[in-house]
Protein backbone atom coordinates (compact mmCIF):
# COMPACT_ATOMS: atom_id res chain seq x y z
CA UNK A 1 0.00 0.00 0.00
CA UNK A 2 3.03 2.10 1.19
CA UNK A 3 4.92 1.94 -2.70
CA UNK A 4 1.40 2.49 -4.09
CA UNK A 5 0.87 5.88 -2.34
CA UNK A 6 4.45 6.83 -3.41
CA UNK A 7 4.32 5.28 -7.07
CA UNK A 8 0.94 7.59 -7.63
CA UNK A 9 2.97 10.41 -5.85
CA UNK A 10 5.74 10.35 -7.95
CA UNK A 11 3.60 9.95 -11.08
CA UNK A 12 1.78 12.83 -10.07
CA UNK A 13 5.48 14.77 -9.31
CA UNK A 14 6.27 13.66 -13.00
CA UNK A 15 3.00 15.08 -15.04
CA UNK A 16 2.68 18.32 -12.74
CA UNK A 17 4.44 20.69 -15.38
CA UNK A 18 3.29 18.90 -18.13
CA UNK A 19 0.65 20.53 -20.52
CA UNK A 20 -3.17 19.62 -20.86
CA UNK A 21 -4.55 19.71 -24.06
CA UNK A 22 -7.82 20.27 -25.03
CA UNK A 23 -9.19 19.00 -28.21
CA UNK A 24 -12.52 20.50 -28.83
CA UNK A 25 -12.93 24.34 -29.62
CA UNK A 26 -16.45 24.79 -27.71
CA UNK A 27 -14.78 23.06 -24.79
CA UNK A 28 -11.45 24.95 -24.83
CA UNK A 29 -13.71 28.30 -24.78
CA UNK A 30 -15.99 27.26 -21.89
CA UNK A 31 -12.49 26.36 -20.12
CA UNK A 32 -11.16 29.75 -20.62
CA UNK A 33 -14.42 31.48 -19.52
CA UNK A 34 -14.18 29.55 -16.23
CA UNK A 35 -10.99 30.02 -15.49
CA UNK A 36 -10.57 33.58 -16.77
CA UNK A 37 -7.81 32.64 -19.63
CA UNK A 38 -6.84 33.00 -23.04
CA UNK A 39 -6.95 30.12 -25.50
CA UNK A 40 -3.02 28.92 -27.17
CA UNK A 41 -5.20 26.85 -30.17
CA UNK A 42 -2.30 24.77 -31.78
CA UNK A 43 -2.74 24.08 -35.46
CA UNK A 44 -0.11 21.39 -36.24
CA UNK A 45 0.41 18.01 -37.60
CA UNK A 46 2.13 14.50 -36.62
CA UNK A 47 4.11 14.50 -39.73
CA UNK A 48 5.33 18.08 -38.62
CA UNK A 49 8.83 17.57 -36.98
CA UNK A 50 8.48 21.07 -35.61
CA UNK A 51 5.24 20.44 -34.24
CA UNK A 52 6.63 17.13 -32.65
CA UNK A 53 9.67 19.13 -31.40
CA UNK A 54 6.98 21.78 -29.75
CA UNK A 55 5.23 19.09 -28.22
CA UNK A 56 8.20 16.35 -27.32
CA UNK A 57 10.63 18.86 -26.01
CA UNK A 58 10.25 22.66 -25.72
CA UNK A 59 6.48 22.21 -23.68
CA UNK A 60 8.17 20.04 -21.15
CA UNK A 61 10.27 23.12 -20.42
CA UNK A 62 9.35 24.10 -16.95
CA UNK A 63 9.06 27.53 -17.04
CA UNK A 64 7.50 27.61 -20.34
CA UNK A 65 4.84 24.88 -19.65
CA UNK A 66 4.32 27.08 -15.94
CA UNK A 67 4.08 30.31 -18.18
CA UNK A 68 1.11 29.05 -20.97
CA UNK A 69 -0.79 27.30 -18.31
CA UNK A 70 -0.85 30.29 -15.91
CA UNK A 71 -2.08 32.21 -18.51
CA UNK A 72 -3.89 30.12 -21.85
CA UNK A 73 -6.25 26.48 -21.96
CA UNK A 74 -4.45 25.07 -24.49
CA UNK A 75 -6.43 23.48 -27.15
CA UNK A 76 -4.17 21.06 -29.42
CA UNK A 77 -6.06 20.55 -33.04
CA UNK A 78 -4.60 18.14 -36.07
CA UNK A 79 -4.56 19.00 -39.29
CA UNK A 80 -5.50 15.39 -40.47
CA UNK A 81 -8.15 15.27 -38.26
CA UNK A 82 -9.65 18.44 -37.24
CA UNK A 83 -11.09 21.25 -39.48
CA UNK A 84 -9.47 24.74 -38.28
CA UNK A 85 -12.43 26.63 -36.50
CA UNK A 86 -14.03 29.34 -39.23
CA UNK A 87 -12.56 32.37 -39.82
CA UNK A 88 -8.99 31.62 -39.01
CA UNK A 89 -5.93 30.99 -41.71
CA UNK A 90 -2.53 29.58 -41.15
CA UNK A 91 0.46 30.12 -43.52
CA UNK A 92 1.74 27.18 -42.25
CA UNK A 93 2.77 24.41 -39.47
CA UNK A 94 2.84 24.63 -36.86
CA UNK A 95 0.64 27.90 -35.91
CA UNK A 96 -0.36 29.57 -32.73
CA UNK A 97 -3.01 31.26 -32.43
CA UNK A 98 -4.07 33.42 -29.20
CA UNK A 99 -7.46 34.12 -28.93
CA UNK A 100 -9.90 35.60 -26.02
CA UNK A 101 -12.48 33.82 -24.19
CA UNK A 102 -14.71 34.73 -26.73
CA UNK A 103 -12.89 32.81 -29.14
CA UNK A 104 -11.62 36.16 -31.50
CA UNK A 105 -8.23 36.05 -32.61
CA UNK A 106 -5.85 38.24 -30.81
CA UNK A 107 -2.07 37.20 -32.10
CA UNK A 108 -0.94 34.38 -34.40
CA UNK A 109 2.90 32.85 -33.87
CA UNK A 110 3.77 31.30 -36.52
CA UNK A 111 7.06 28.29 -36.13
CA UNK A 112 8.55 27.07 -32.85
CA UNK A 113 11.08 27.80 -31.43
CA UNK A 114 13.43 26.20 -28.21
CA UNK A 115 11.61 26.92 -25.34
CA UNK A 116 13.38 30.16 -24.12
CA UNK A 117 12.83 31.65 -27.39
CA UNK A 118 9.00 30.46 -27.48
CA UNK A 119 8.54 31.92 -23.73
CA UNK A 120 9.72 35.57 -24.91
CA UNK A 121 7.76 35.54 -28.08
CA UNK A 122 4.70 34.70 -25.35
CA UNK A 123 5.95 37.49 -22.98
CA UNK A 124 6.15 39.67 -25.63
CA UNK A 125 2.36 39.18 -26.75
CA UNK A 126 1.03 40.54 -23.30
CA UNK B 1 49.42 52.97 -63.02
CA UNK B 2 46.69 53.65 -64.64
CA UNK B 3 46.33 50.38 -66.91
CA UNK B 4 46.64 49.32 -63.35
CA UNK B 5 43.78 51.25 -61.67
CA UNK B 6 41.72 50.45 -64.83
CA UNK B 7 42.16 47.10 -64.37
CA UNK B 8 42.00 46.09 -60.64
CA UNK B 9 38.15 48.83 -61.40
CA UNK B 10 36.99 46.48 -64.44
CA UNK B 11 38.14 43.13 -62.60
CA UNK B 12 36.04 44.56 -59.01
CA UNK B 13 33.35 45.21 -61.35
CA UNK B 14 33.29 41.76 -63.07
CA UNK B 15 33.57 40.02 -59.37
CA UNK B 16 30.80 42.11 -57.66
CA UNK B 17 28.53 41.62 -60.84
CA UNK B 18 26.03 39.74 -60.66
CA UNK B 19 23.27 39.11 -63.99
CA UNK B 20 20.84 41.67 -63.95
CA UNK B 21 18.56 39.80 -66.04
CA UNK B 22 18.92 36.50 -63.96
CA UNK B 23 18.08 39.15 -61.23
CA UNK B 24 14.71 39.91 -63.01
CA UNK B 25 14.05 36.28 -63.64
CA UNK B 26 14.11 34.86 -60.16
CA UNK B 27 11.71 37.57 -59.46
CA UNK B 28 9.49 37.58 -61.84
CA UNK B 29 9.08 33.92 -61.90
CA UNK B 30 10.46 32.87 -58.72
CA UNK B 31 12.77 30.08 -60.98
CA UNK B 32 16.56 30.80 -61.97
CA UNK B 33 18.48 27.84 -62.84
CA UNK B 34 21.92 27.74 -63.96
CA UNK B 35 21.76 31.67 -63.18
CA UNK B 36 24.41 33.82 -62.42
CA UNK B 37 23.06 35.19 -58.71
CA UNK B 38 26.26 36.41 -57.30
CA UNK B 39 27.17 39.14 -54.53
CA UNK B 40 23.02 39.77 -55.67
CA UNK B 41 21.13 40.60 -52.18
CA UNK B 42 18.48 38.74 -52.00
CA UNK B 43 17.13 39.44 -48.45
CA UNK B 44 13.52 39.14 -47.56
CA UNK B 45 12.70 37.65 -50.94
CA UNK B 46 10.08 34.99 -51.36
CA UNK B 47 11.47 32.73 -52.77
CA UNK B 48 9.14 29.64 -51.49
CA UNK B 49 9.45 26.46 -53.89
CA UNK B 50 12.06 28.62 -56.34
CA UNK B 51 14.00 26.47 -58.76
CA UNK B 52 17.74 27.60 -57.77
CA UNK B 53 19.58 24.73 -59.37
CA UNK B 54 23.22 24.78 -60.23
CA UNK B 55 22.91 28.75 -59.31
CA UNK B 56 25.82 30.56 -58.76
CA UNK B 57 24.88 32.38 -55.79
CA UNK B 58 28.32 32.70 -53.82
CA UNK B 59 28.47 35.91 -51.65
CA UNK B 60 24.89 36.31 -52.23
CA UNK B 61 22.61 37.60 -49.32
CA UNK B 62 19.65 35.27 -48.58
CA UNK B 63 19.28 36.67 -45.03
CA UNK B 64 15.24 36.99 -44.14
CA UNK B 65 14.34 34.96 -47.20
CA UNK B 66 11.06 32.56 -46.98
CA UNK B 67 12.72 30.21 -49.23
CA UNK B 68 10.39 26.67 -48.37
CA UNK B 69 10.96 23.90 -50.18
CA UNK B 70 13.22 25.64 -52.28
CA UNK B 71 15.87 23.54 -54.35
CA UNK B 72 19.45 24.80 -54.41
CA UNK B 73 20.55 21.54 -55.59
CA UNK B 74 24.72 21.96 -56.63
CA UNK B 75 24.77 25.47 -56.58
CA UNK B 76 27.20 27.43 -55.58
CA UNK B 77 26.78 29.12 -52.26
CA UNK B 78 30.48 30.10 -51.30
CA UNK B 79 30.29 32.55 -48.34
CA UNK B 80 26.18 33.47 -48.78
CA UNK B 81 24.37 34.35 -45.99
CA UNK B 82 20.77 33.00 -44.90
CA UNK B 83 20.39 34.20 -41.72
CA UNK B 84 17.01 33.69 -39.97
CA UNK B 85 16.04 32.20 -43.55
CA UNK B 86 12.89 30.42 -43.43
CA UNK B 87 14.54 26.97 -45.28
CA UNK B 88 12.20 24.39 -44.41
CA UNK B 89 12.23 21.25 -46.85
CA UNK B 90 14.82 23.05 -48.88
CA UNK B 91 17.48 20.99 -51.15
CA UNK B 92 20.89 21.85 -50.60
CA UNK B 93 22.06 18.43 -52.09
CA UNK B 94 25.37 18.48 -53.78
CA UNK B 95 25.74 22.43 -53.49
CA UNK B 96 28.83 23.78 -52.42
CA UNK B 97 28.29 25.23 -49.07
CA UNK B 98 31.52 27.06 -48.01
CA UNK B 99 31.80 29.18 -45.84
CA UNK B 100 27.96 29.99 -44.92
CA UNK B 101 26.15 32.01 -42.71
CA UNK B 102 23.18 29.88 -41.35
CA UNK B 103 22.79 31.84 -38.01
CA UNK B 104 19.33 31.39 -36.27
CA UNK B 105 17.94 29.65 -40.08
CA UNK B 106 14.90 27.80 -39.87
CA UNK B 107 16.35 24.59 -41.79
CA UNK B 108 13.68 21.92 -40.39
CA UNK B 109 13.62 18.78 -43.11
CA UNK B 110 16.80 20.09 -44.77
CA UNK B 111 18.43 17.93 -47.22
CA UNK B 112 22.69 18.40 -47.04
CA UNK B 113 23.39 15.47 -48.69
CA UNK B 114 26.60 14.98 -50.53
CA UNK B 115 26.86 19.02 -50.20
CA UNK B 116 30.56 20.13 -49.60
CA UNK B 117 30.51 22.08 -45.96
CA UNK B 118 33.16 23.84 -45.12
CA UNK B 119 33.35 26.18 -42.12
CA UNK B 120 29.54 27.14 -42.16
CA UNK B 121 27.56 28.71 -38.85
CA UNK B 122 24.66 26.25 -38.00
CA UNK B 123 24.77 28.02 -34.63
CA UNK B 124 21.07 28.87 -33.24
CA UNK B 125 19.41 26.95 -36.13
CA UNK B 126 16.99 24.64 -36.09
CA UNK B 127 17.58 21.42 -37.53
CA UNK B 128 15.16 19.19 -36.60
CA UNK B 129 14.78 16.54 -39.15
CA UNK B 130 17.85 17.61 -41.48
CA UNK B 131 19.40 14.95 -43.31
CA UNK B 132 23.34 14.77 -43.54
CA UNK B 133 25.27 12.18 -45.72
CA UNK B 134 28.44 12.41 -47.34
CA UNK B 135 29.91 15.95 -45.41
CA UNK B 136 32.58 17.07 -43.22
CA UNK B 137 31.35 18.87 -40.20
CA UNK B 138 34.42 19.57 -38.55
CA UNK B 139 34.97 22.59 -39.06
CA UNK B 140 31.90 23.87 -38.85
CA UNK B 141 29.83 25.35 -35.60
CA UNK B 142 26.72 24.21 -34.26
CA UNK B 143 26.26 26.06 -30.79
CA UNK B 144 22.79 26.44 -29.86
CA UNK B 145 21.75 24.42 -32.76
CA UNK B 146 17.89 22.35 -32.65
CA UNK B 147 19.54 18.72 -33.42
CA UNK B 148 16.02 16.96 -32.84
CA UNK B 149 15.84 14.34 -34.71
CA UNK B 150 18.23 15.42 -36.69
CA UNK B 151 19.81 12.46 -39.56
CA UNK B 152 23.64 12.20 -39.60
CA UNK B 153 24.37 9.42 -41.49
CA UNK B 154 27.58 6.89 -40.99
CA UNK B 155 29.02 8.90 -43.97
CA UNK B 156 29.22 12.14 -41.87
CA UNK B 157 32.69 13.33 -40.00
CA UNK B 158 32.41 15.54 -37.28
CA UNK B 159 28.95 14.97 -35.76
CA UNK B 160 28.29 17.51 -33.18
CA UNK B 161 27.23 16.23 -30.10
Amino acid sequence: MRYLIIMILLGLSLTAGELRFEHDFKTALQKAKEQKKEVMMIYSAVWCPECSYMKEVAFKDKALSEYIQTHYVVLSLDIEKDKLPEGFDYPGLPTFFFLDDNGKEQHKVIGGDKAGKFLKRLEALR
Amino acid sequence: MKIVFVAVLIWGTLLSAFDAKDLQQLKEDGDCALCDLSYADLSGLDLVMADLRDANLSHANLSNTHAHKADFTNADLSDALFVDANLKGASFVGAILKHVNFYEAKLWKVDFSRSKIERCNFDESALGSAIFDKNDLRDSTFKGAILYKTVFHKTVLGIPK
